[in-house]
């Protein structure tokens, strides 16, 4: 077994750099503007999995990887690391979420009623195939109400803690430069709730998907019913040098709670991520819900489906296997020769 | 507890890029000799309570702006969500003016009239997101 430096292919990766980069065009500020505009929901898919929020970076990085969001994602947490960290917000709360959406699968008249906000559940999907013809399409505007929705909904947990159907867990006063960080020390088996909801919460939607799905499917220990879903704005609450606490401007967040029905009370999954995302909140809530008590390499164990659901890990370590791999294929295909070689001479007839 | 302080820097860290700017730029006659200590982009580290078992964790990070001026004893300071590190400045000149008593009319002003136009837009949002609301009947 040897490494075997080689030379060459300069020019080749060039021109297929070029080649890539080509078919995208060039690149201008009206661009990344419109993509920002037209695509809010990849956006906010990028800006999560990135775990990096500013909209005009994850459009540019739309715009200049062509929308393979596996690169897009890559190249925003490269760029994360040129910029210092200047400080760590108050944590968000439940009861501070300036709500856009929230509704419960699990119980009809919970407090403050169920508010649809923008959503495509109950839609007919139809592709709007005149547009191509030159036909723009026009959303019909929104009627408004003549009085708001209240801008803050109530917990439906707490709402449940009062009939007794769950126990609110007790807080969690870690101060916030204190509160455990995967991107800044290692993730170790059983991992910390901090770590694994963190982990969840910049997991690639695909992934999470699928191994929420496995779970959802039977492949896990408990049915998930949406207890509370959630799209929201939170502020950034940041200190000006004196102290006073202030919002330096808002960002959107989703979360979700599942629900199981076993034993004399309801147990709750929960995840959340930057963005407007509630596919990998719901599945990522459904693997936090399972995760408990979970098979050893099953779906819903957490070794696993953090690992599995880290999009820049795995896509790169996927994508590793188109790299060069002579030297260890030529070895294994000697091996396969070998082998052959002295099967065939058992087989030959003794004289 | 808000205080008068940080209402006025939340107001400001969400006002308008178009507004903030040319508003600053009028105070900076005023203010005299003015020391940048910072003006720079970096991130600000986002926790979340989860509601299932309490847990503080870190949702992810969100691209800020941040100015750190002083003039004379007063600090000012300006961070905003985004990479606009003029806007930033902006901040920061106004809230030292509004620290330092300069041209006290005329912050308030901007602050009143920026924060009926937030106001207006949340308000025109909830209604529209109230229009969502289901009205459930049980037959």
């Amino acid at each position: 077994m040897a490494y075997v430096a080689t030379r060459g292919g300069e020019r080749a990766i060039e021109q297929a750099e070029r080649l890539f980069r080509a078919e995208m065009g060039e690149i201008t500020e009206a661009r990344v503007a419109e993509i920002k505009a037209a695509m809010p929901y990849l956006i906010d898919r990028v800006m999560g999995e990135a775990s990096l929020y500013d909209e005009d970076l994850a459009a540019l990085a739309l715009a200049q990887t062509g929308g393979e969001l596996f690169e897009a994602v890559l190249v925003l947490r490269a760029w994360r690391t040129t910029q210092p960290r200047l400080q760590v917000a108050d944590p968000i709360t439940q009861d501070a979420l300036f709500t856009h959406r929230r509704i419960s699968a699990a119980f009809k008249d919970i407090p403050g009623g169920q508010v649809l906000g923008p959503t495509l559940d109950y839609s007919h999907r139809i592709l709007a195939t005149d547009v191509l013809n030159g036909f723009p399409f026009k959303p019909a505007e929104v009627e408004p109400a003549a009085q708001p929705a209240p801008a803050y909904q109530p917990s439906v947990a707490a709402w449940q803690a009062d009939n007794d159907l769950v126990d609110l867990p007790p807080i969690d006063d870690t101060a916030p430069e204190d509160i455990p960080d995967v991107t800044r020390e290692p993730l170790l088996f059983p991992a910390k709730r901090a770590h694994t909801l963190q982990s969840l919460a910049r997991a690639e939607t695909g992934g999470a998907l699928a191994l929420g799905y496995a779970a959802m499917r039977g492949y896990g220990q408990a049915h998930p019913t949406v207890n509370e879903l959630r799209l929201a704005e939170a502020d950034i609450m940041v200190r000006h040098p004196n102290g006073t606490a202030f919002s330096a401007g808002r960002v959107k967040v989703s979360q979700a709670e599942v629900v199981s029905k076993k034993g004399e009370k309801l147990e709750l999954g929960f995840a959340a991520t930057l963005g407007w995302n509630e596919v990998k909140c719901i599945s990522a809530a459904t693997l936090d819900l399972n995760s408990a008590g979970a098979e050893k390499g099953s779906a819903t164990e957490e070794e696993f489906f953090i690992y599995h659901t880290e999009g820049v890990e795995s896509s790169g370590f996927c994508i590793h296997f188109k790299l060069p791999h002579y030297v260890t294929f030529q070895s294994s295909l000697d091996a396969m020769r070998d082998a052959k070689a002295k099967a065939a001479s058992r087989k030959e007839p003794a004289e | 507890m808000e205080t008068p302080h940080s209402s006025h820097l939340s107001i400001l860290a969400r006002s308008g890029a178009e507004a903030i700017k040319p508003f600053a730029e009028t105070l900076i006659p005023l203010l005299g000799d003015v020391e940048v200590l910072k003006s720079q982009t970096g991130l600000v580290m986002l926790p979340m309570r989860d509601t299932a078992q309490g847990t503080a964790f870190h949702l992810g990070e969100a691209l800020v702006s941040e100015a750190h001026i002083t003039c004379g004893d007063i600090e000012g300071y300006g961070m905003r969500r985004g990479r606009d590190l003029e806007a930033a400045m902006a901040m920061a000149l106004i809230d030292a003016a509004l620290q330092s008593g300069i041209a006290s009319a005329e912050c308030q002003a901007f602050l009143d009239a920026q924060q009926r136009t937030q106001a207006a837009e949340d308000h025109a949002r909830l209604c529209q997101v109230e229009a969502t609301r289901v009205d459930m009947e049980t037959f």
